[in-house]
């Protein structure tokens, strides 16, 4: 009798320990920002301070080149936000775009503090890629499923306008590349579940 | 657009600013730089794997910086010939 009580104390110490254990590897796995799950997206900020990081549970931001991740508290009324694609204007360090999974786009105008949903013209909130033309701040997305497409914005996305089908293929990343087309635009770039493809941004 | 893995999904693309013909791609298989504007390609780096995004330094555009699907970051300072582990 005495016997089995002390076995039932032992196994319920070892759980004890072994819950604690978890526990404390938990809190590490927080401390050290690796919540991300998946990460779709990095990109720096113009002033070159801050790397922001896209992921399944919403975007991160470090300012010690990636050491060290802080949670970025984006608008309330979504409970979760993937964030798909992250592009930090290339001149102005204080406006940032997102893309995410469910609520379209995002902009910051004040460094990432406070976001509003500019998605006026969008047929879909689905978006997997966000482009700035280095010259002109013109902006791409590519929006999936609903709306499939990529839309432009010529002021700061305040509105969107459909212009192209897409390339084939799940887009995972679009980039303005400032090289000339010959005939008045610049290359637009897509990474793609197909692999990589390009198209002069002049639809 | 030779030397990049055939049929892999690019997860990641990066331009140099100051020469936009340098460009990075990230993949499943590693890190890729072109300097022909994609023409062809090379593989950086050869511990990075399972890569989901790469970022240039506006600035400094050698700075590099990759980041793996689980988080792993990775940071070059030398237009991604060397890369030292973040995170």
């Amino acid at each position: 009798m005495k016997g089995r009580i002390y076995f039932r104390l032992f196994v319920g110490l070892a759980w004890v320990l072994s819950e604690s254990g978890v526990l404390a590897q938990q809190m590490d796995h927080k401390k050290r920002g690796q919540g991300f799950e998946h990460v779709h997206a990095l990109g720096m900020d113009a002033a070159g301070q801050t790397l922001f990081l896209g992921a399944h549970t919403g975007l991160f931001k470090s300012d010690d080149g990636g050491r060290s991740w802080k949670k970025v508290t984006l608008p309330a009324k979504h409970s979760h936000l993937d964030v798909m694609a992250v592009t930090p204007h290339p001149k102005d360090p204080r406006t940032i775009y997102l893309g995410t999974h469910e609520a379209g786009i995002l902009k910051s105008t004040d460094g990432g503090n406070s976001w509003t949903e500019t998605n006026r013209g969008l047929a879909g909130l689905d978006v997997h890629g966000l482009a700035i033309d280095p010259n002109d701040g013109k902006l791409h997305v590519s929006v999936r499923e609903k709306g499939e497409g990529i839309y432009r914005s010529t002021n700061g996305g305040a509105k969107w306008t459909r212009v192209d089908d897409g390339p084939g293929g799940e887009v995972k990343v679009l980039t303005s590349v400032n090289i000339s087309t010959g005939m008045g635009g610049i290359f637009l770039y897509a990474g793609t579940a197909e692999g990589l493809q390009r198209n002069p941004d002049c639809f | 657009m030779g030397g990049l893995p055939a049929n892999r999904t690019v997860n990641g693309f990066a331009v140099d600013p100051d020469d936009p013909k340098v460009m990075y791609v990230a993949m499943r298989d590693g890190l890729f730089k072109s300097t022909d504007a994609g023409e062809t390609w090379k593989r950086m780096g050869d511990n990075l794997k399972n890569l989901a995004a790469v970022t240039v330094k506006l600035k400094n555009p050698r700075q590099v910086y990759a980041s793996t699907t689980e988080g792993a970051i990775f940071m070059s300072t030398d237009g991604g010939i060397k890369w030292i582990k973040q995170k």
